[in-house]
């Protein structure tokens, strides 16, 4: 049995140090698929989720720039958080709450009760465009990644682009699946 | 969850008084199942919790907005390099040039998108796609048709908004 334990615990350690946690998005998103080869940043990442229905969630890769970027937006609204809300909001890979209701939103999550979440507003009270400013400036060199799902209509990416042309984010990824398209380019 | 104490056995076999129990070597059992046990947990839960592989991406780059003071605003482009790709939910209308242009159809197929473009590409001397998604279309159409370009060589590409040329198209073609 011995060298089937090494196996496991070899196993374990290697699951272990290698494992990336899956983001836990409320909602189930189907990304498009191309044929890119160009693998997703692992660190320096801001990723911007849309929802079939045009629900925005927001997300960065760091814990401690996530705290630091809350700071910024909170005193941009004049919302105080808890260091308890802070904590709690450091450990939330994305979130998609407006700023208002953030508060019980994290409150929840501590408690461990559903919320449903309605999305980053986008429309005259523009709130994405806050969170994008804040995360970079918690961190200069932020990528950022579009994680919309296929079936988003047009005029919506059309927005969040526009967006981000005009905070200057003229270089930006668009997250899709692998695929295999059988024609060379000639 | 774990097994009580006394089913973790350490048996002494060998050996019944203090100076044998010295002299000879003693062979220790330990119940090793809960071990393992836990290790096909924890093997079990980091395998299931893994993403292996990262998404992959595609990077976009899209112009600036010019300064109000910016002396170089946009640069015209001959009209017969032009060709515009006009995004429906189930199709492609392509034309080329803007006075009275022919336009005709073409399917969200990759290949022949991509054998498509890269045929419109060798034929004209630095070809320039228009593409313009009508409010119909969804972010799919999009990644096909700039996935589709950047795979057949089309050198400059560009987002634009439909203008009323296009929108009457979508009317004609409901």
């Amino acid at each position: 049995m011995n060298p089937m334990v090494d196996m496991a615990f070899l196993l374990v350690s290697f699951f272990m140090m290698t494992t990336t946690f899956k983001p836990e998005l409320p909602e189930e998103i189907q990304i498009p698929s191309s044929t890119s080869e160009i693998k997703m940043p692992e660190n320096d990442i801001c990723t911007i989720t849309i929802s079939e229905n045009g629900v925005v969630y927001f997300g960065i890769d760091n814990k401690f720039q996530r705290q630091r970027m809350l700071d910024i937006v909170g005193n941009q609204y004049n919302f105080s958080f808890t260091e308890r809300e802070k904590e709690i909001f450091a450990l939330q890979t994305v979130f998609g709450t407006s700023v208002g209701s953030l508060s019980d939103y994290l409150n929840a999550r501590e408690a461990s009760v559903p919320f449903v979440q309605t999305g980053i507003p986008m429309g005259e009270q523009n709130e994405l465009r806050a969170w994008l400013l804040a995360a970079r400036m918690a961190n200069p060199r932020m990528r950022f990644a579009v994680n919309a799902d296929r079936r988003v209509k047009y005029p919506m990416i059309h927005d969040l682009f526009e967006l981000l042309r005009d905070l200057n984010i003229t270089r930006f990824n668009l997250v899709t699946d692998t695929k295999v398209v059988h024609a060379s380019a000639n | 969850m774990l097994p009580p104490i006394d089913e973790i056995e350490v048996d002494r076999i060998h050996g019944t008084n203090d100076a044998s129990r010295k002299a000879e070597k003693r062979e220790v059992n330990v119940d090793m199942n809960p071990m393992v046990d836990l290790a096909f947990l924890l093997l079990t839960f980091f395998m299931l919790a893994t993403t292996f592989s990262n998404p992959q991406v595609m990077e976009l780059l899209v112009p600036a907005k010019p300064d109000a003071d910016d002396a170089q605003q946009e640069t015209p482009v001959k009209e017969s390099r032009t060709m515009s790709l006009v995004l429906f939910q189930e199709k492609i209308v392509w034309y080329r040039g803007i006075t009275d242009p022919e336009h005709f159809d073409i399917s969200y197929d990759d290949t022949r998108l991509i054998g498509f473009l890269s045929a419109a590409n060798k034929g004209t001397d630095g070809l320039v796609v228009l593409i313009k998604p009508l409010p119909e279309s969804n972010y799919e159409n999009l990644v096909t048709v700039l996935d589709a370009l950047n795979n057949s060589g089309v050198q400059r590409y560009a987002l634009d908004e439909p203008n009323e040329y296009d929108l009457n198209l979508s009317m004609q073609n409901p």
